[in-house]
């Protein structure tokens, strides 16, 4: 599938802010999922950019800025073609090892009850991994299922997928599922890391989180708790970190918060 | 180890003078009364000309002190200096291979050498630095091993200090206000220079500058400020190697390289000697509330445009809890045995260790895993038993929180009190600089614990200084 980005951030600093310094986790990596066709990233300062490979193997700018002025916006966009591997991304080289992706971190923890009945399972890792997936779903709560007007069903065709916003805006954030499942998995000794990047959605916000879990068979795997499924051709992997903290889109200094929307679609 | 009469370095148990103290002993005896009581006195006046001050956290009186000189060196023979220091280098270059490996493949991980949870979840642990690959692979440039003597042939290793060890301005200048006091003591012996330190500390710096710095890459010395205990060592160190001293105010990123601010515009630094810790080094990466970094800093030395030194991360190579397994690390990467000793080391988290622990408390020494400078630890048999109980509290409520060796007898030295000459303990600090080479500077920092008795040299609690000779052949 090839998938067109369109993602916009924007953020305001303190006035009076004398130097601002950002650090961007805005370029996607080609990989067995994907291929980055084409990519940009526009803004004030990046022409000026340090480029380099941050710890967790994400391509990252360092771009200052000095006396900053206004609503600052940095625009990203591109094309990504994307193959369906059923969530199995492999060993990517150039990336850090496995293990490290064991350590605990404050943002991504889960309750022992979670992950408790899964500690002497004698199920394969990919199994367990799963069957956690779907703990943490009935944790925060599943997706909603499409609701089907019967009748229009029964006169087949012209199915309509009714509007489900409202309901999955009273969902946790996808951000809490992958956290979740990545404590549990750890806490099960199981690889897990934090994924940041898009999917297709049309009309809603792109921009996604989720988790890949290791195996030593398929090595990573990718795997959404918030809509229940791995990863598909619909999903662009962006960044990879331990929580969300370190795979941010955007860090500043001064610290600012940061508005952010993606259109991302098929083409 | 642990025997009642501690190893005096001066006198044998007959009261014979040991070797390499005898052109002192002989000096010692030649002088006046009240000689060394009017030497004292000019020492504190030398060092409070020099400006020689630190500062105690938590004292109530002026933050700033001089520390206490003693005016008799302490003396190493060249023989045994030549075995120390070969145990030293042994040690950091272990210690810098395990670094690079930690940070890369993990394959002493891989081996179950060292239990992976110890380090992967360890808080000196830094991710952000996986991969990056640091000039000449070494991470940690500048060390400071403290070691103790507790026999004629027996050394230990206390800690590794890979952090940002100070003290090093102490050992230089004890040397010269040594010097000034006693001209005539350093003609009867032939002592080896230390003041060749800023200089190879500046080769050392200059040696794992980026690619593209040029032949004279600019150094600087990052102190957090004026209300550090160290800050007089960091202005000292940037005067004597010729390098600018900044605080993070001072520097800045721009395009991914790192500038200073001078009164003649930008300009490009390319090693920063920093005494900032981890945390604060950069509010970008590590703590956003930390005022004393350089924003972006980090991010510039992944780049590759900049050195830091010592590299971030080091600490999980001298965390007291990884400690135990330094002879493990040193027998992995070298394929040696380890040269130096390590403190035998007892886990509280192992139920059996404890119980034995908590019965022998008043016999043993407790350490906070992640305290220094003497803060946090109890000596057993020269604390009260209010003192143990507290801490076999201490123990059971957090035992990940401490390790416990035993009580070791440090050896002794002369030294000048009430204006008399008595034996007390005394530890070194032996500096190490890594980087084309490594280069050790012979002696080190003596510090001695000037209450009678007393085991803890700590310049915070009540321990002075002295200054060391190596003698050479």
């Amino acid at each position: 599938m090839r998938i067109a980005i369109d993602h916009r951030l924007s953020l305001t600093l303190p006035e009076g802010t004398g130097q601002a310094v950002f650090h961007l986790l805005l370029t996607p990596p080609s990989g067995p999922t994907q291929t980055v066709e084409s990519w940009s990233v526009e803004g004030p300062g990046i022409g000026n950019a340090g480029r380099f490979t941050d710890g967790f193997g994400n391509a990252a700018h360092l771009v200052n800025q000095l006396r900053p002025e206004g609503e600052i916006t940095i625009h990203v966009r591109g094309e990504v073609t994307t193959r369906d591997t059923h969530g199995v991304l492999g060993r990517p080289s150039g990336e850090p090892v496995p293990a490290l992706y064991r350590r605990f971190t404050a943002a991504a923890k889960a309750p022992e009850a979670l992950y408790e009945p899964f500690r002497h399972s004698k199920d394969n890792r990919l199994s367990i991994c799963h069957a956690l997936m779907a703990r943490v779903g009935e944790e925060l709560g599943l997706p909603e299922e499409p609701k089907v007007p019967r009748q229009m069903q029964a006169d087949g065709g012209q199915t309509q997928v009714q509007d489900t916003g409202e309901a999955s805006e009273q969902r946790p954030a996808a951000a809490d599922y992958a956290h979740l499942f990545i404590g549990a998995a750890r806490a099960l000794d199981i690889p897990a890391r934090y994924v940041v990047g898009y999917r297709v959605a049309d009309g809603e916000d792109g921009l996604h989180a989720w988790a890949e879990a290791f195996d030593e068979g398929l090595g990573w795997v990718g795997f959404d708790p918030h809509a229940q499924i791995c990863p598909t051709d619909r999903y662009v992997r962006l960044a990879i970190g331990l929580d969300a903290e370190t795979a941010p889109t955007l860090r500043t200094v001064p610290v600012a918060e940061v508005e952010q929307v993606a259109k991302v679609s098929a083409v | 180890m642990g025997e009642n009469t501690p190893f005096d370095e001066m006198y044998n148990a007959d009261g014979s003078v040991r070797e390499p103290y005898r052109a002192l002993s002989e000096w010692l005896a030649e002088q006046p009364e009240k000689g060394l009581a009017l030497m004292q006195a000019d020492a504190e006046a030398i060092f409070r000309k020099l400006g020689i001050t630190f500062a105690v956290y938590g004292s109530e009186e002026g933050t700033e002190k001089v520390i206490p000189f003693d005016v008799i060196p302490r003396i190493i023979a060249a023989n045994e200096w030549r075995k120390l220091s070969r145990g030293i280098e042994q040690r950091v270059k272990a210690l810098n291979a395990f670094l690079y490996d930690i940070y890369h493949r993990q394959e002493i991980l891989k081996a179950g050498r060292i239990p992976e949870k110890l380090i992967l979840n360890n808080a000196a642990f830094c991710p952000q630095m996986m991969g990056l690959e640091p000039a000449r692979g070494v991470y940690a440039h500048i060390i400071g091993v403290d070691i103790v003597r507790v026999g004629p042939d027996e050394f230990y290793v206390l800690e590794d200090n890979l952090r940002t060890p100070s003290g090093v301005s102490y050992m230089l200048e004890d040397r010269e206000a040594m010097m000034m006091l006693a001209p005539d003591l350093f003609q009867r012996s032939k002592v080896a220079p230390v003041e060749t330190y800023p200089e190879n500390l500046r080769r050392t710096l200059e040696s794992v500058a980026p690619a593209g710095a040029g032949r004279n890459p600019v150094i600087a010395v990052l102190t957090p400020g004026i209300y550090n205990s160290a800050y007089f060592e960091h202005s000292f160190l940037a005067d004597q190697m010729g390098a600018q001293l900044c605080e993070g105010q001072d520097l800045f990123v721009d395009g991914g390289k790192v500038y200073m601010r001078t009164t003649t515009g930008p300009e490009r630094v390319d090693v920063i000697y920093r005494r900032i810790d981890d945390d604060y080094l950069d509010p970008l990466t590590f703590r956003p509330d930390s005022m004393l970094g350089v924003p972006g800093i980090f991010d510039a030395y992944r780049a590759g445009n900049v050195t830091l030194v010592n590299a971030p991360g080091t600490g999980i190579a001298d965390d007291k809890a990884v400690y135990t397994y330094v002879p493990e690390i040193i027998e992995f990467y070298l394929g040696e045995k380890a040269l130096l000793n390590n403190v035998p080391t007892y886990n509280c988290t192992d139920v059996d260790q404890r119980a034995w622990v908590l019965e022998n408390i008043a016999e043993l020494v407790v350490k906070e895993v992640h305290g220094s400078g003497g803060y946090g630890m109890m000596v057993g048999p020269t604390s009260t038993k209010a003192q143990h109980e507290e801490f076999r509290k201490k123990i059971i409520a957090r035992p990940d929180n401490y390790i416990v060796q035993p009580t070791l007898s440090l050896s002794t030295c002369p030294t000048h009190i009430n204006n008399d000459v008595a034996p007390r303990h005394v530890d070194l600090r032996p500096y190490v600089l890594v980087g084309d080479e490594v280069r050790i500077t012979p002696g080190g920092l003596t510090r001695v614990a000037l209450k009678k008795g007393s085991l803890v040299v700590n310049s915070s609690q009540g321990g002075g200084t002295k200054d060391t000779w190596v003698l050479e052949d």
